[in-house]
């Protein structure tokens, strides 16, 4: 483990710079989300949670996939230099590797095709993710139902802790082992230091909301398709897209072309099974026409569906969709209602 | 830039306006040649989307031309086209869109004359305002 | 007796003894200074209503679009309505989306809506765990802060130059009427910025359009916006692009707004629903004020006038068509 003073933290930023496109919480228009930064001033950590979730850099809202016109067909060229994020919360580095599921090339698929998404590979795969335990997790966070919680460092290549005057950070993967051998002006973690990152560990769990078992909650789904639960769960959803484009896990997407005469380019576009459109064949006909059989899918592809296929919950308990819903609808109510049914 | 000729859309209604258009036509007066036509049943027909979505492929202008108030061929179209485009116009001019970009007129049929001033109005009140960048979408 | 207990009361009996399947209202949300919507169908649930000013959803909006299987078809729902929410629903019957039998309007006074993101801007972001108002001032604390804030300062933009606080129409009136509202400063966030040059418009525009992520949180949930299928929702042929191009954004916004000319009631819900808190109402304002200016209209205002757009007077002006 690594001490690096806070005074270094400029110096360290810059010379991350140097070798990556960095991104970090920024404030944006009076929005805190990620963004590409050029110098530590940049950085905004006075929140705990972006309001749109880190997801963006590796899977933006609209991508280009390709331009063509009548000389042929071109693929934009991606970031010069690997991406590196500061100050990713360990909820969001988890949903990365849920999305690597999808869209990376090593997930493990109940049908055994491998697919990778150029797209995606060519940001995350050679990504570093610097994870920031949160210290004083939010109301909304629920992590601690996924068996993690503020200071888990999964999903991360180094896990960074916030002692005060100085962060403490650890390799986790071998990504990270490697940076963190290069890296100048820090020194060892001492064990004073150690002790007061688990002190920081145990009061910032002590601030979560008491833990819901979810070990029945996909089983439980499974019986439930057809039940009227349906009915009163989603009855006051307005079926935005709201909570699926913050969300941090849902990555479902669209894809058109636009086009001029003589030339166009395809984009990707995200997507959110909330909408009417999402559904609707070319016939007419939506097999998912009324709002509670969307919900449903939301809840059961988040549950149940992405269990079955990958072997966990398709949720990291961040809590985004819970702060940004119009109407609260609270998605921790909603599993507590599944369970309790 | 002098020789710059801007692309006008102009959507007239078939009974008044694009009859006009013709008499200015058959009369051979003169107007520039920088309008494309669209013709339309009635300007009741003209729905604002159809403006924006001119402006975005890269209009420079929309003129939109109807019958005048009380001629109408189906009697109250245009009021009703009236009322939607005297929220339009200032709503445009409110985000910014410069106010002579779109642009509406009465003609009838029998004012070929007066056909050829609008357009004549409209295409040098353009020119001024120089190609339109605000609204087009790059693709 | 205060205003939530005549309130609960009131929808008790209605549903004892009215005929009312179920109350439509508000009860508390799961998170500090926020409501959620409430379906009370029994006496027990209707205890759970509530109205203070974290009660900001319009609730018409349960009674239209795919939603209207809650409210609608063979059920007979009273619903709780501020004033901005009454004049959703004289627009709603005018415009025969709801049956003036299927409904009992419940009235209430409103002293405006908190607008959680300019209670945000004051804390600095730092989360709200407590939040309580006394009418003047409301105080809001969290981990490391406690502090009181002019209601004036948090309003929703909605409410700030709020002309009609009561429900116009009721069938009950929950509390005392506050009266019409007399504000010489009706539009005058729309004056300020009719001010500016074009250019100054189109930068605004432009920042304040390029944040939004099209979620339709906006569209969604406003009782106005009830087509079956939204323009930007067609694809044959597709009006607009999905991307986040800003032409594309912005048109959406544009249009949805003369959709909702004439009919927006400036409730606010759009703008409170945004979760990039976009200054929607801008737009909808400079409407209403055109509207206003020339048709003499008001949404909602008085049950038995045609929406504006579906309206014409043969003299009106016409200022805007070329001479
Ligand atoms: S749950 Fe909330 S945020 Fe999600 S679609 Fe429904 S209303 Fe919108
Ligand atoms: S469903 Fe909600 S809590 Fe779960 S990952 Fe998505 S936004 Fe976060
Ligand atoms: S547009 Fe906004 S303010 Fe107007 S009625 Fe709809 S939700 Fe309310
Ligand atoms: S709610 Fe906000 S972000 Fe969502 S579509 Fe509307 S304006 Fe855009």
């Amino acid at each position: 483990m690594i001490r690096l003073e806070k005074d270094g933290f400029k110096n360290f930023i810059e010379e991350l710079i140097a070798e990556y496109a960095v991104f970090a919480p920024v404030m944006k228009d009076g929005k805190h989300m990620f963004g590409n930064i050029s110098s530590v001033e940049d950085i905004d950590s006075s929140r705990l949670n972006t309001e749109m979730s880190p997801k963006e850099i590796f899977f933006p809202h609209s991508e280009v996939l390709f331009e063509y016109d009548e000389d042929g067909i071109r693929v934009a060229d991606g970031e010069k230099k690997p991406i590196a994020v500061w100050g990713m919360r360990g909820c969001d580095a988890r949903s990365l590797r849920m999305l690597d599921k999808v869209f990376g090339g090593d997930g493990e698929r109940p049908d055994n095709i491998k697919f990778e998404d150029p797209y995606w590979e060519r940001r995350y795969g050679d990504s570093l993710i610097f994870s920031v335990a949160c210290n004083e997790p939010l109301s909304t966070c629920f992590c601690n139902w996924f068996d993690s919680g503020p200071h888990d460092s999964a999903g991360a290549d180094i896990f960074v802790v916030d002692i005060g005057d100085a962060f403490l950070m650890d390799a986790v993967s071998g990504k990270g082992e490697e940076f963190l051998k290069g890296l100048s002006g820090s020194g060892k973690a001492s064990e004073k230091d150690k002790k007061k990152a688990a002190v920081i560990a145990e009061e910032a769990v002590s601030l979560l909301g008491k833990k819901t078992d979810l070990g029945e909650l996909n089983d439980k789904l499974k019986g439930l398709f057809h039940k009227p639960i349906w009915d009163s769960v989603s009855a006051k959803c307005v079926n935005c897209g709201a909570c699926s484009f913050t969300c941090s896990t849902c990555h479902c997407f669209d894809i058109q072309d636009e086009s001029r005469k003589g030339r166009g380019k395809r984009v990707r576009i995200w997507d959110a099974c909330m909408f009417p459109i999402f559904t609707k064949e070319a016939s007419g006909h939506n097999p998912r026409s009324l709002s509670k059989e969307r919900v449903r899918q939301r809840v059961m592809h988040k549950y149940s569906y992405f269990v079955d296929n990958h072997g966990e919950f398709l949720c990291t308990g961040c809590g985004r969709c819970i702060s940004v819903c119009p109407v609260n609808l609270d998605i921790r109510e909603v599993i507590r209602e599944v369970l309790a049914s | 830039m002098n020789d710059w000729q801007p692309k006008i859309l102009a959507i007239l209604c078939t009974w008044c306006s694009y009859a006009g258009a013709d008499l200015a036509g058959v009369s051979r007066i003169q107007y520039p040649p920088n309008i494309r036509v669209v013709k339309v049943p009635c300007s009741g027909r003209v729905d604002p989307l159809f403006i924006m979505k001119s402006l975005q492929s890269g209009y420079d202008g929309i003129l939109v031309s109807g019958c005048h108030p009380g001629d109408c061929h189906y009697m109250s179209g245009n009021f009703v086209a009236r009322r939607r485009f005297a929220v339009l116009k200032p709503l445009l001019e409110f985000i910014g869109i410069e106010p002579d970009r779109v642009q509406f007129s009465w003609v009838s049929a029998g004012e070929g004359e007066r056909f050829a001033q609008v357009v004549t109005k409209v295409t040098e009140d353009v020119k001024k305002l120089g190609p339109a960048k605000r609204l087009v979408k790059q693709v | 007796m205060n205003i939530q207990q005549e309130l609960r009361d009131a929808a008790r009996k209605l549903l004892a003894e009215g005929g009312v399947d179920q109350i439509i209202g508000w009860s508390s949300g799961s998170l500090p200074m926020s409501s959620t919507p409430l379906f009370a169908a029994t006496k027990e649930e209707a205890d759970d209503l509530i109205f203070d000013a974290t009660c900001g959803s319009n609730l018409t909006v349960y009674f239209t679009k795919d939603r209207r299987q809650i409210a609608r078809d063979g059920k007979k729902s009273g619903v709780v309505v501020k004033g901005c929410d009454a004049r959703s629903i004289v627009l709603n019957l005018k415009e025969n989306q709801i049956k003036r039998d299927d409904v009992v309007i419940i009235g209430v006074p409103c002293d405006g809506i908190i607008d959680r993101s300019k209670v945000e801007d004051k804390t600095g972001g730092r989360e709200v765990l407590e939040f309580s108002d006394n009418g003047k001032n409301i105080s809001v604390k969290g981990r490391g802060f406690d502090i009181d804030i002019p209601r004036t300062e948090v309003l929703s933009d909605s409410c700030i130059s709020c002309v009609h606080p009561d429900a116009g129409m009721s069938d009950i009136f929950i509390g005392e009427p506050r009266g019409e509202q007399k504000t010489k400063d009706q539009y005058l966030s729309v004056e300020q910025f009719e001010e500016l040059s074009a250019e100054e418009r189109w930068e605004r525009t432009k920042q304040e359009y390029s944040k939004c992520i099209r979620c339709y949180a906006c569209r969604n949930v406003c009782p106005s916006c009830y087509c079956n299928e939204c323009f930007v929702d067609q694809n044959d042929p597709q009006w607009i692009g999905k991307t986040l191009d800003l032409s594309d954004t912005i048109i959406f916004h544009v249009i949805r707004n003369l959709h909702v000319a004439g009919r927006c009631v400036e409730c606010g819900s759009c703008e409170r629903a945004c979760p990039m808190d976009i200054r929607l109402l801008l737009l909808n304002r400079k409407v209403a004020k055109e509207v206003a200016e020339r048709f003499g209209m008001e949404t909602g205002v008085d049950p038995d006038a045609k929406p504006a757009m579906s309206d014409f007077r043969e003299g009106e002006k016409q200022d805007f068509i070329m001479g």
